[in-house]
Formats: structure tokens, sequence, C-alpha cells
């Protein structure tokens, strides 16, 4: 299906993409920066690194003070924040149109001139909020860390994805303030960065704006290293088990995929869907409705650019019922997918629900302005949201069927499996 | 970097252009159903929400939770079809369908792109009106919400949340206990329950339909019509449930005690309004915000950015059908627990002496200017309308609100805050009490109570 949202794009003198997406419906402007800079470019030593560099953005640059980022745009009707993954880091703000040129402003300064204001005192506090994140979002909460053991399982170390983006807390102590002037001068410039300004304004008002406060900027980024060597399925599975005081049994059911943004990422994402992600995947018949094994199964595909991208499914598995069993169960259905393919009936589904998703991931001019971000700085294509559906649709059942016969079959799992710890399974 | 870089004049901000909520088209169907849409143009998948008013309070005592299990079992088996067929109807559609109860009512949402609206009224209305409650479909949502329970009591934020209500509430109140039932009550539901509670609580007379989204060239009455027209049912006596009372010891401390914790959470609170309070809403939006709703309001300025104990703790007034609380909750650092809610504590009472006028300017501007992205989306339009037509409002009363945030000043601030925040806290802490109880004791904050988690 055709979607039309207005794009137009400029590259500044120093590098900076430009993307301007028209739409009056909201007399609102977002500003989205993606830098091409994330946790998969951390050494080791610094793992959690980029994500509290980004933290360190919100504490001033040359002409704002600590903490005026988020003051001064809240209070004139802002909505903003910064996320931090493997492949890159995000800066936002949807403001009313009138607030525009102030957040480009207070944007070039930090991204430009954000030394000026870096202190050992705002590092220390930021890295005790960080470590705070990290306590709240993964260590005090049962399965916290089980991502992060997936990330370890499955890439070898040393690898980009190996480590999570949240870090580790010995590395979190040892980072210091010549750590954020040598990432910041390597990562950070106008020619690292593109920048999206989507809603209440024209093409020339958006190229107009971005010249007049980042032109002056110098692309000061050192060029980005080439993706490193892509990585096959692993060959024999890999197992990691945690015996813990956690409510059920969780399995973690992990493979590789191929890496993002090509026919074969989107044929492992729909054979994922069919087998565990839908509500009507065969996992989810089998063992939540019909044996009552489990119950929750889910499925996600996360892509990434270097040379690998990551797929998994969580399995809940219900009191009485034995976690290998289960496990046992899933690996004779994804073997019985590989051998089958998927039927007309899954197909239909998971490209349904894949539009309805997508359609409303565009709703919202936030959203919108990151996904215009996300595959002009990863994949190079500005128009993606509105081709990415056609090229989906273009998956064949052919490709489904390969796709899970090299990248989803049970030796090439990893399962991270977290088990009560007094086992009153049968 | 040249001097005359960094020079570039900091830009002035223009005043925001007009803007309103999207405005409703209203009808109502012969059987009562009210039919409400909003054409949200650009919108490509359309929102529908049905509201049916259902106080919790209409759960029998002995099987609370019913209508939580009624609400994830409408579409697992219907007069037509299987639990397994339905949920294939939705999918080869693309539909998402989806439906969850809070202390006022029933909600069901449907998002679904618009060519297949039809398809997904239809499926809709099979659920809401036909709903078969197969056995096996059942027990089975019965087994997912008791392992459910299991996860909430593991889960510090939920741990705390329930025991706030089991404090904070007379335990004669229905809102002093979890909205989804305890194991007791969700336990003994049997298919015969929830036949007879959906006869009686799942009616038109009274419920209301939201459709929002990109409605041009669609006559949605029509389709609502043919969807939902033949719906009929008797409606149970109306009987409008008072405020829930809060308990007569709820001023006091409960140290849930979770050997181990890295953190520790807290969730405090006291008696707030609902949105239909004297002297209107618009307050209690600022308060929120000035008080903990951002990383620079008055709890976050000191506990995030100048201590580092926390990644983040909110305040705002959480309106219910009648009254409300105001609530405040996160987690810290463990070995700052005492120091934290002391603090935590001296910052919500010393709000009562007043807002600046900086602050209140910030918190009106931040409430009224992101209104028009807040209400930007067909989902949040439809639940919006949705949400408020269980409380008897509709979104006149978004409107009028936003109007009357030009109204707010300091000295509104003070008095609104002052009417409800009167330092009566009901304390609620999920930690390591081995290690940090004496100490909480120590801050002479009301009794303390020690349980285990």
């Amino acid at each position: 299906m055709p979607l039309d949202y207005k794009i137009a794009e400029r590259t500044l003198a120093n590098g900076l993409r430009v993307i301007v997406s028209e739409d009056h419906s909201v007399p609102n402007v977002t500003v989205n920066l993606w830098v091409n800079v994330g946790s998969r470019h951390e050494v080791e030593g610094r793992t959690g690194f980029a994500h509290l560099f980004e933290h360190l953005m919100f504490q001033g640059s040359a002409s704002v003070a600590s903490g005026e980022h988020f003051s001064a745009l809240m209070s004139v009707g802002g909505r903003l924040n910064a996320t931090t993954w493997f492949d890159r880091t995000n800066y936002f703000e949807t403001v009313p149109r009138g607030a525009m040129d102030l957040a480009l402003w207070m944007e070039a300064d930090r991204h430009g001139r954000l030394l000026d204001a870096v202190n050992q005192e705002n590092l220390d506090n930021q890295r005790d909020v960080v470590k705070e994140e990290k306590r709240q979002r993964y260590d005090n909460l049962p399965y916290g860390n089980a991502l992060i053991d997936i990330y370890a399982a499955i890439f070898p170390k040393g690898h980009p994805y190996h480590h999570a983006t949240i870090g580790s807390m010995a590395d979190l102590d040892a980072a210091s303030v010549q750590d954020v002037h040598d990432f910041f001068r390597c990562h950070y410039g106008p020619n690292n960065t593109v920048l999206a300004l989507v809603g209440d304004l024209t093409p020339d008002e958006g190229f107009a704006a971005a010249q007049r406060y980042f032109g002056p900027l110098p692309a000061t980024a050192s060029a980005r290293r080439e993706p490193v060597e892509p990585l096959a399925p692993l060959s024999e599975p890999v197992r990691d088990e945690h015996i813990e005081d956690v409510p059920s049994d969780h399995l973690y059911i992990a493979f590789r995929l191929p890496v993002d943004d090509t026919p074969e990422f989107f044929a492992a994402s729909l054979a994922l869907d069919a087998i565990g992600g839908l509500a009507t995947s065969r996992l989810c018949q089998r063992l939540v409705r019909r044996e009552q094994s489990a119950t929750s199964v889910s499925a996600h595909a996360m892509g990434f650019v270097d040379g690998i991208s990551l797929g998994f499914m969580m399995i809940d598995v219900a009191e009485g019922f034995s976690a290998d069993d289960v496990e046992a169960a899933a690996c004779q259905e994804l073997a019985r997918f590989a051998q089958e393919g998927p039927t007309e009936i899954e197909m239909e589904s998971a490209m349904a629900q894949t539009e309805r998703s997508w359609l409303s991931s565009l709703a919202s001019q936030e959203e919108r302005a990151d996904h215009i971000c996300h595959f002009a700085t990863l994949q190079g294509d500005s128009g993606y949201i509105n081709s990415f559906l056609d090229r989906f649709a273009q998956v064949t059942p052919a490709q489904v069927q390969q796709a899970a016969t090299k990248w989803l079959m049970p030796q090439s799992r990893a399962v991270v499996a977290y088990l009560k710890q007094d086992g009153d399974t049968k | 970097m040249t001097s005359q870089e960094s020079m570039i004049e900091r830009p002035e901000v223009s005043p925001p252009e007009p803007w309103a909520f999207p405005q409703a088209q209203r009808s109502q169907l012969a059987n009562g159903l009210a039919v409400v849409s909003y054409d949200v143009p650009g919108q490509y998948v359309i929102s529908v929400c049905l509201a049916v008013p259902m106080p919790l309070e209409r759960e029998p005592r002995d099987r609370e939770g019913i209508a939580t299990i009624m609400a994830r079992t409408l579409d697992e088996g219907t007069a037509l079809h299987t639990a397994e067929e339905f949920a294939e109807l939705l999918e080869r559609k693309g539909i998402a369908l989806g439906a969850g109860v809070n202390d006022a009512g029933l909600i069901v949402n449907l998002d679904v792109s618009k060519r297949h609206l039809s398809e997904a009224l239809d499926l809709l209305s099979q659920a809401v009106r036909e709903p078969a409650f197969p056995a096996n479909e059942v027990s089975r949502h019965v087994k997912s919400r008791l392992a459910e329970i299991d996860q909430e009591r593991a889960v510090p934020g939920q741990r705390a949340a329930i025991e706030f209500i089991a404090t904070y509430f007379d335990p004669d109140e229905r809102a002093s206990r979890p909205t989804g039932g305890t194991k007791a009550t969700v336990s003994a539901i049997t298919p015969q329950d929830l036949v007879a509670f959906h006869a009686v609580n799942v009616v038109p007379a009274g419920a209301t339909v939201v459709v929002a989204g990109d409605l041009g060239d669609l006559d949605v009455v029509s389709q609502i019509r043919a969807a939902l027209g033949s719906w009929s049912g008797t409606a149970a006596e109306v009987v409008e449930p008072p405020e829930a009372r809060r308990a007569a010891d709820a001023a006091r401390v409960v140290f849930l005690d979770r050997p181990g914790s890295v953190q520790t959470e807290f969730y405090i609170g006291c008696p707030g309004p609902d949105h239909s309070v004297e002297g209107g809403w618009a307050p209690f939006q600022v308060l929120g915000f000035v008080v903990g709703g951002s990383p620079n309001a008055r709890v976050d300025s000191v506990l995030r950015e100048d201590k580092g104990f926390t990644y983040g703790i909110r305040s705002g007034f959480r309106p219910r059908r009648r009254g409300g609380m105001f609530l405040t909750s996160g987690s810290v650092r463990a070995d700052s627990t005492v120091e934290a809610l002391g603090l935590l504590l001296d910052i919500l009472d010393k709000a009562r002496e007043g807002f600046t006028a900086q602050e209140t300017k910030a918190g009106v501007d931040f409430i009224g200017r992101t209104a028009p992205g807040r209400y930007a989306t067909a989902d949040t339009v439809a639940e919006e309308a949705a949400g408020l037509s269980l409380e008897g409002l509709t979104t006149e009363f978004t409107t009028a609100n936003l109007l009357a945030l030009a109204e707010v000043d300091p000295e509104i601030l003070a008095a609104a805050y002052g009417r409800y925040v009167d330092g009566q806290w009901t304390v609620v802490i999920v930690g390591d009490a081995s290690l940090y109880a004496g100490g909480v004791r120590g801050l002479d904050r009301g009794e303390v109570t020690v349980i285990p988690a």
C-alpha cells in the first residue's frame, strides 16, 4: 500500500543531513537527531558509556545551563528525551512551532559545544542516576537481566552486540571526564548526525533553520568504521541457566538473524511472527491454548546493522509443567515450521499485523520523525517510511521458509532459562 | 570553534498557534448506545473505544476480578466462532482488539486500518454481545491471572501499589483490593459466573462507543448501527457508588521486607480530587508537573539531579470515578533509603508553603501547550473520550479544562495543594527492612509496620 508522507532532504556543507517532512495537522514541530554512535562502538572496559554520555547531553553546554534543556523546553510546551541503543543515539523534542528555533539553538549548542560545560560533578551525578536506572530496570526485577544474558550468550565476546547498552557497574565507575571529551570528539559532529524536522513547517523553513543553527558547526566526527564481519547462525545450541527466586520458569530462546533492512531479515521476522509472535502463532496455539503448558509466548526481531541481528522468543512456563518439556515442544515446532514453511493464513496474518502496526507507528509526528532518522542514519534512505510496506509485502513464503531453515533451527538456538529455586515441576 | 560561532543569539519563543481538541459528532442509537466520532485527518489507523460503565463494586465479594477475567475472555470464543477461529479472524485483517477495566467500567479498544473497519466492528460486536465463555478458555485465563498475581508480588513497584491500596482504603471498600482480584476470589470464578455478570453489566444503555481517525467518506453512525444496533440487554439498577473511604489508620508507614533489594521502592499518597472538583481540575494537573512531573520538578531536582539517588520519582493527582489521590512513587538506591524518604516527605510537605510565579507559569504552559501533541493521534483522542464517558463527562471537559489553565496562578495552586495535602501520608516501602526499617522509624513519620514482601 503506497504511502505519501512528504519528504525533502538536503545535506549542509558540514555534512549534516536534514530531512523535512511537512505536516500541518498539528501546530507542532518534532526535532529529532540521530547520531551514528551506540553501544556497538564502545571499547572494552567502557561499556555503558554511550548511554552515560547521552545523559551528560542534558547537563549543559556552552550557552545552556545544566538541566536547562528540560526546563526551558518543557516550560514552553515541549516534550523531550533521548535514548541510546546498540546502533545509535537519538535526541528529540516536540515543541509548538514557535519554539522550534529555541529547540534547534539548544540542540546545536550541545551537539557542537558540549565540552565547555562537562565537569566531574556532572559526570558523577549522572553516573549515579544511570546506575539507578540500571538497578531499576534490570537488577531489582525478576528476570531483569534476561536480555543482557541473551546478548552475551548469542554473540561472541568482543562482538559489538555482546554487551548490553546499559553496560556494567564497574565500567560506569571507570568512566572519566577525559573519556567524555574523547567520545565527543570522535563521535559527535554534524557529519555523523541526521536531523529530521517533522510537522508544521515547509522544507525551506526547515533547511534555513538547520543552516542557521547547525551550519556554523565544523565536521568534527571521525569516519565510521566498516560494519564488522557477518556472523553465521550458531552451529550448536548454547545454554545459560539461572536458578533464582523468580515466580515462574521463563525460557528465552534466541537466534541470530540476518542483518536489518534486507529481504532475508524481513523473511526471518515473518517466520518468527508465525512461530511465536502472533496471537495465532504455532507456539501460542500449541503451548498456551491447547497444552496450556505456558501462560504466554511472545517473539521479537531486533534489526541491527553490524553484520547480524537478533530474534528471540519468551515463554512463561505454566505452574506444574517442566521447562525442558516446553523447550522440547518449541524445538519441534521450529523444526516443523522450517520443514513446512508458512501457511497462506500465517503469511496473511503476519503481513496484516505488520501493516497496522507500521501505520500506527507513523500516526504521531514524534514516531514518524524517529523512523525517518532511523532509516536515513542506518540505511541511508530518508524515504523509507513510504516504501517499507511495499518492500515487506514482496517477501514470499519460499523466502520465509528459507530464512527459517537457515536461521531458526533448533540447533542454532541460545537458551537463557530462569528457573524457580524450589523446582516444583513434575 | 571561534567565538563568533557560539554567539548566535538565543531565539525568542513566539506564542503558540490556536488549537482546539477535535470536534465531536454525537448521536444515540435506539438501544441507548451513545456514538461519538472524531474526524482526525491523516490518522489512517482508526481507533474505536467502547466504554461500558460498570463500577467495580458490582463484583460479588467472593468473585472479585470477574470483570477483569470477563474483559480478557470476551474474544475467547463467541456464539459463532471458537477462540482460535476468532483470533485468526482478527489477525488476518490486522485488527488489534483488547479490553480492560478500571474502577469505573469496562473499556474495549480496537485499532484497525481504515479499509478493514467494518469487519472489525462486526467482530467487536460479536465479542461484546455474544461471548461464549468456554470452560477451557475461562480456566486458562483464571490460571494466567493467578500466575500474574505471583509476578505482581515479585515486582517491587507493583508490590508497593498493591500494599498501598490495602493500607490506604478502608478494608470494606472494593478499592482496597486489586482490580484484578486476589487468588482466592479469582480461583472461584466459573463460566456460569461470567455469563451472569456479562448479562447484567455489558448492556448498551449508558455505554458509549467512540470512533476516531481519518473518517472522511465513512458513515460512522451507519456502520456502528449495523454492528451494534441490535445489541440489547437490561441494565442493572444504576447505583452510583460513593467515594471510597480512606482507612481510619491510613496515615502510617508499611515497610515490606524484600531482603537483598538493591533499590528501595516508595509509594506515598494522600487524598486528592476527581475531575469534577469544585474550582476545576486544571490546578491539580499543574501541581503534578511542578511537584513531580519532570527532572527539574521539586522532587527530582533534589533526589535525582542533586543527590543522584534515583532514576526518577513521579508525583501526580490521580482521579477516580469519585474522589482521588495524590500519589508519589519511584525507587532509590538502597543505601539512600532513609535520607531519600526524609527528603521526599519534606519536599511534599514544604510545597504547602506555595509555588513561585515561574514554576506556575512553566506548569501551566507545559500542560496547555503540549495538548496539541498529546491529542494528535486517533488512539489518544478515543481513549480520552471513552475514559471521560465513564465519569459522566465528555471531551468538552478537556477543552474547558485547557481554557481554565489561563486562570491558574500561584495562589490558586497553593490553595488547591493545601486543600488536600495535610501531611497525613500513607507510606509504603519495599526494600531490605533488616537494614533500613530502623532508620525509617527514626524519621518519626508515623507508626512503622514491617511485613514480609
